[in-house]
């Protein structure tokens, strides 16, 4: 997956003696050439993701376009205070958390089921036929999607009626703030699920057939192989997807929420991201939109290191 | 060998002189208009066209134009101005008292043409624009824009007559009490028939029919000249409670939340027709029943869409809801105009707003976007071509696509006439009788640092509850709880910051 950081076999570090930067300069010595070659990859870290990065500066100033970041007044933690000074953050937070949750609970885990089930799949033509016809939803665009469902789950939709039978009473699938996330789950699951599967059959191909054989011998049934064999051997490559997908946990995306988003669910669609966007593009207020991200960001670095920390206590090897 | 060098240098800075001096009388301009055609091409200045031909022949200005979807324009608006080193020169700004615009124009994003509109001497077109619009637009008392005109007793009710005669209303109603007892009527004709047609965009509908039913706009004076928001006063309450019953007698599609404006036709053009009633632009009324003439044979002579517009309320008031505040944003000009080039760029939009200009910008160039048939008129066919008439639309749209957008018109409409409708003559005569009706924001003109920052995110708030209610979803209690919310949120410094302008105002 990941490729380790390649030490020079033939010249191993003089392990112990001195600090940090007596081994850094030893170490220069050593491989000069090998640093010199590191040195466009530095520059392009520095000047294509770093330096962009005092961008951020806007967050703490009441930026104007006009005059620039150097000529913005001060503001210190003002948007920041404000954000938290209205209630409304608490909205914000609390949908963000509750979706991306719903999306590791639920999403999350449906390509790994079935990849699973794929590889059940004997003949091979018909796996192939099967793997294609699941990555096409991906390929169709989150406008297309949201169109599909306001035909099919409006009040003249063919589920809207078929569940109005059924059930003797009507779900407002596009309107009932309650429904509205397991609407946004759904569509998420139907695009995505097939796509995600890559991943994890490709992590599939690595198990040893040997082990197989073996278990079968042993007299393993098809559970106890999928059980005992299959999930423990793709388990790495599981904790390290979650562990970036909590890398993630707030960000929710907002094209799909504001294409789903009406003024009846509005209460429980308003993300930060959607915030984010409403209030920084749409509105035009760069400098509070800019403090919400930062926090947004800062949240999610928290969570990428914690989780990793889990993951290595879990004995696992985690992101880095 | 450097005696050649040096001649090629001397040609090359002679070149360079005299393109300079050729673009001196020349002047290429960018701007950025929104684009309502952006399905179908657009022939630039380079591949002939036509139109931008003749404006440079006219005037020596290229324009090398940026279409922006409208549906984006607002966000694409934010996006240019944060970036001041490649903005256009000239844009269209849709909201001439959206924070954005306000807090561009005070960090020197736009020039201030104040000096300009009122030199009638030297731009007596711009000049001709009516003052109060001008104040209408300008922020500290200086004008960043032409104004974009438009009539101000433009909003109203159009409806099928027809479906109206079925419930005994063959006459208009006098009254908004009728006009209510009329649409409950209407509900009751077909449960797959709905009475009003409303969309997204619901600031219209709950507009027209609150003022209409005696409510101040978006905010209200009261006796002790204390400031407070619409949707306080009595009466907006009874015209909203008004809609929440029409749409519990099944007189609103249960779907109008989601559909986007630009699919609000569809309602009332669709075969069964699904909607008779639209709280809009009466303007779109007319072009409902020309339609409804070139689509469905409707009779020309009868029509069956009404108009209706400044009917008393309970108390005999007669109110007009502003369709906009007599303008539909303005051009401006920003400062990626140097200082020598903007006189010329003014010159420009004097120039757009002549007769040459309005004609060329809005119609495009005659026998190639529009036609003047035997009876005098313009048409946008050629004479005995009507049946093809959808293959010249298509052809102009690539040609003239939405140039319209940059017209400004505020001397007055001087593009050659079309010939009328009957219901076309009554919008004119609407306009002209009903101006008096119309009513204004007190706060339109008055400064709120609250309001720029979060009065769009409140106004949101409050019209998604305000749907809630209309659909039934919330009661009057769980309304008014988002009104408290509004006014704790910062609606109070709103209208404290206001009062302190309003007052200072007197």
């Amino acid at each position: 997956m990941t490729t380790k950081a390649v030490q020079n076999p033939a010249k191993p570090m003089p392990a112990g003696k001195g600090g940090y930067w007596h081994k850094l300069g030893v170490d220069l010595g050593k491989n000069k050439w090998l640093y010199v070659m590191l040195i466009p990859g530095l520059i392009y870290f520095l000047v294509f993701k770093y330096l962009p990065m005092w961008g951020i500066v806007i967050a703490f100033e009441d930026y104007s376009p006009f005059l620039g970041p150097f000529q913005s007044p001060w503001k210190g933690f003002y948007w920041f205070q404000r954000f938290f000074s209205t209630s409304k953050w608490v909205t914000y937070l609390s949908n963000t958390l509750i979706l991306s949750l719903m999306s590791i609970v639920f999403t999350f885990p449906a390509p790994i089921i079935l990849a699973l089930m794929l590889n059940e799949i004997r003949n091979m033509h018909y796996k192939k036929l099967t793997q294609t016809l699941l990555y096409m939803p991906h390929f169709i665009s989150i406008v297309i999607v949201v169109s599909i469902t306001y035909v099919v789950f409006g009040t003249d939709g063919i589920m809207y009626k078929l569940t109005t039978q059924l059930l003797g009473h009507s779900i407002d699938y596009l309107g009932d703030p309650g429904v509205f996330r397991w609407m946004i789950v759904g569509q998420a699951i139907w695009k995505e699920t097939g796509w995600g599967t890559i991943i994890f059959l490709a992590a599939l191909t690595n198990v040893d057939t040997q082990l197989y054989e073996a278990a079968m011998i042993d007299g393993a049934n098809r559970a106890q192989r999928l059980w005992h064999i299959t999930l423990p051997a793709i388990r790495s490559t599981i904790v390290l997807l979650l562990v970036l997908r909590m890398g993630s946990v707030l960000d929710t995306g907002y094209e799909h929420l504001i294409l789903m988003s009406n003024a009846l669910n509005r209460s429980v669609s308003q993300t930060l991201d959607v915030f984010v966007y409403q209030n920084g593009i749409v509105n035009g207020q760069l400098s509070y939109t800019t403090a919400v991200g930062l926090m947004k960001s800062l949240v999610s670095v928290i969570l990428v290191v914690t989780s990793n920390k889990i993951a290595h206590a879990l004995g696992e090897e985690g992101l880095y | 060998m450097k005696k050649l060098v040096s001649l090629f240098l001397c040609l090359a800075l002679l070149l360079s002189v005299m393109s300079f001096a050729a673009a001196e009388e020349d002047m290429t301009l960018n701007i950025m208009l929104p684009d309502f055609y952006s399905d179908s091409d657009f022939v630039t200045l380079e591949a002939g066209n036509p139109v931008l031909e003749a404006i440079y022949k006219a005037t020596g200005v290229k324009l090398n134009i940026t279409w922006v979807p409208n549906s984006g324009y607002g966000e694409q608006t934010t996006l240019t101005l944060a970036d001041p080193n490649n903005m256009p020169e000239v844009m269209v700004m849709q909201g001439p008292r959206d924070a954005i615009m306000i807090q561009s124009a005070r960090a020197g994003a736009f020039w201030d043409l104040t000096e300009y509109v009122n030199d009638a001497a030297n731009y007596p077109n711009l000049a001709a624009g009516e003052k109060t619009v001008y104040e209408n637009i300008a922020i500290d008392g200086k004008v960043y824009g032409i104004y974009r005109a438009r009539p101000y007793a433009r909003a109203g009710i159009y409806y099928r007559n027809d479906y109206a005669a079925q419930v005994g209303y063959a006459e208009e109603p006098k009254t908004v009490e009728e006009f209510k007892d009329m649409c409950l009527k209407m509900a009751a004709i077909d449960p797959n028939i709905y009475v009003f047609n409303m969309c997204k965009y619901v600031a219209g509908t709950i507009g027209i029919m609150t003022v209409m039913n005696g409510a101040p706009y978006s905010y209200g004076v009261n006796a002790e000249g204390k400031i407070y928001p619409a949707f306080e006063d009595a009466k907006y309450q009874e015209g909203l409670d008004f809609i929440r019953e029409l749409y519990a007698a099944g007189g609103i599609d249960p779907d109008f939340m989601t559909i986007e404006s630009g699919n609000w036709n569809d309602a009332e053009r669709s075969d069964p027709i699904k909607a008779l009633m639209r709280l809009d632009c009466l303007d779109n009324g007319y072009r409902y029943q020309e339609w409804l003439e070139q689509n469905k044979g409707a009779d020309t002579e009868k029509p069956i869409v009404s108009l209706l517009t400044a009917i008393p309320d309970k108390d005999g008031k007669i109110q007009i809801w502003p369709q906009n505040i007599g303008a539909s944003g303005e051009i401006v000009i920003t400062k990626a105009v140097s200082a020598e080039k903007l006189p010329k760029v003014v010159k420009f939009l004097e120039w757009c707003n002549s007769a040459e200009g309005q004609t060329l910008l809005n119609c495009g160039v005659e026998n190639e976007t529009y036609w003047i048939q035997s009876d005098g008129f313009r048409y946008t066919f050629p004479e005995g071509e009507k049946d093809n008439a959808a293959t010249y639309d298509a052809k102009t749209a690539t040609i003239q696509h939405s140039l319209n957008q940059l017209g400004m018109n505020v001397n007055g409409d001087l593009t050659p006439a079309t010939a009328s409708t009957l219901l076309r003559d009554e919008y004119n005569q609407n306009l002209l009788e009903n101006a008096k009706y119309v009513i204004n924001n007190p706060c339109l003109t008055l400064e709120s640092e609250t309001n720029n920052l979060m009065g769009a995110t409140l106004n949101q708030e409050v019209e998604d509850a305000q749907v809630q209610y209309i659909a039934g979803k919330i009661d009057l209690e769980g309304l008014q709880k988002i009104y408290a919310n509004w006014h704790a949120q910062g609606g109070d410094d709103i209208l404290a910051e206001y009062q302190a302008a309003y007052d200072a105002l007197k």
